[in-house]
């Protein structure tokens, strides 16, 4: 009787467990095979983890970001000498050109009136702080300090003073992420400012640059040329600076991004009017 | 009932698997290394908390971390939760032959495996999302596993002397 009871509590037991590492193998097939075509289910995950897990993770590593934060001001106090002497040396060229652009800018004021053209194809939807960063190793993502709550949505273009940002992704209701350029997923329909070569760019196996992934036309462009969104994709607006071409070698063509991703600090989310 | 399930030995390993997870994911710009030692040191965790103490909950451990690596790191499910949850079912099918093995024999599986782990999940992210193999990212890592590989394992060792 007794023996009965063990044999048949341990074939319960083994059956229990085999139950349960099935459920679970069957859960993770379900979880990689919808990551792929349903994305309600992985937004949801998304979004628990953006919401609820992220302030968690923040807080344990609060002494660590403050760490780097004096690191930072350490290495920006060291070079403050330097600094300021370039500094003095931008203010001088900058005062130059403020001059320049005062007068173009009244020269343009009058041609577009002439011209009857709107000033700007951009509004500007949140201006935002960036809450923590996710790209290391795969993915190239930060995170922003807005959400649904503020009117962005997915697919909306992220910049900063310098150009292109990236493009918002697993917008919650107070939180969004954002895709950088330098992101092999990511996807950006560019022209040159000579020629206007249009092509598609993707992040670089390097995380700093991006690639060609897309030339129309025969032609390539050269090394020095300015690059700008197209707004072909209809993801990104026009005329935002991307970066500068670098290299082309072959069939491709490297371009240095503007933005310096790893000093980013506040973004602006924007639309086309 | 539940704190009866978690001896002290357990709730350390816990920590440190959190502790470094929250590390992993949140990129610091100026320490880097920071981001690859708690990598290591997450996978390294693992690796020796299922092979000293197993549990069936371990399972649910693995899928939990794999998920929340993968949305994370890639924004998209796969690389982690696959080579998590095959270490631990692997595991699961040839503890009694793997645990025959000597200490030091063990410390050299899970050297081996944590490398395995970690090239496994860059192919995956590289076959499924297309995301490229970085070969300085890769080569800092192991670099990173191998030289914390020993510290790790001496301050494992003390932990299970608690």
């Amino acid at each position: 009787m007794n023996l009965s009871f063990k044999v048949k509590a341990i074939s319960k037991s083994r059956f229990t467990k085999n139950l349960f590492v099935s459920l679970i193998f069957l859960v993770s097939f379900f979880l990689v095979f919808f990551s792929k075509s349903d994305y309600t289910v992985i937004n949801k995950f998304k979004s628990i983890s953006n919401n609820y897990l992220y302030p968690i993770t923040s807080f344990i590593v609060a002494p660590v970001k403050i760490v780097s934060k004096i690191k930072t001001q350490i290495y920006e106090f060291r070079n403050l000498k330097i600094e300021n002497s370039i500094l003095q040396e931008e203010v001088m060229r900058l005062k130059k050109w403020q001059a320049l652009a005062i007068h173009n800018n009244s020269e343009n004021k009058v041609l577009k009136k002439l011209l009857n053209a709107t000033n700007s194809n951009l509004t500007l939807v949140k201006t935002t702080s960036l809450v923590s960063r996710n790209d290391f190793m795969f993915s190239k993502m930060i995170n922003i300090n807005a959400g649904l709550k503020d009117g962005i949505i997915n697919d909306m273009a992220v910049v900063n003073y310098r150009g292109l940002v990236g493009r918002t992704v697993d917008t919650t209701v107070g939180k969004s992420r954002v895709l950088l350029l330098t992101d092999p997923n990511s996807s950006i329909a560019i022209k040159t400012i000579s020629n206007e070569n249009y092509s598609l760019l993707k992040g670089a196996e390097d995380g700093i640059h991006l690639v060609s992934s897309y030339i129309k036309g025969e032609q390539l462009p050269k090394v020095g040329d300015l690059v700008i969104t197209s707004g072909s994709a209809q993801v990104f607006p026009s005329n935002i600076l991307v970066g500068k071409i670098v290299k082309v070698i072959k069939e491709k063509f490297y371009v240095l991004p503007f933005v310096d991703f790893k000093n980013i600090d506040y973004v602006q989310v924007v639309e086309t009017k | 009932m539940l704190l009866k399930l978690l001896s002290s030995q357990k709730i350390i390993y816990h920590l440190i698997l959190f502790f470094s997870f929250s590390l992993s994911v949140n990129y610091f710009v100026n320490l880097e290394f920071i981001n690859y030692l708690s990598y290591a040191i997450f996978h390294l965790t693992l690796i020796y908390f299922v092979f000293y103490f197993f549990n069936i909950f371990l399972f649910f451990i693995a899928f939990v971390y794999g998920i929340l690596f993968d949305i994370f790191l890639i924004d998209n499910i796969s690389p982690h939760l696959i080579s998590f949850m095959a270490f631990v079912f692997l595991f699961y099918y040839s503890k009694k032959y793997l645990l025959k093995f000597s200490s030091i024999k063990i410390s050299y599986i899970i050297i081996i495996i944590s490398f395995f782990m970690l090239i496994l999940e860059i192919l995956i992210a590289n076959l499924f999302f297309n995301y490229p193999i970085n070969h300085k990212n890769l080569s800092w890592l192991l670099l990173t596993l191998s030289i914390i590989f020993f510290p790790s394992l001496f301050i494992f060792s003390k932990i299970d002397k608690l």
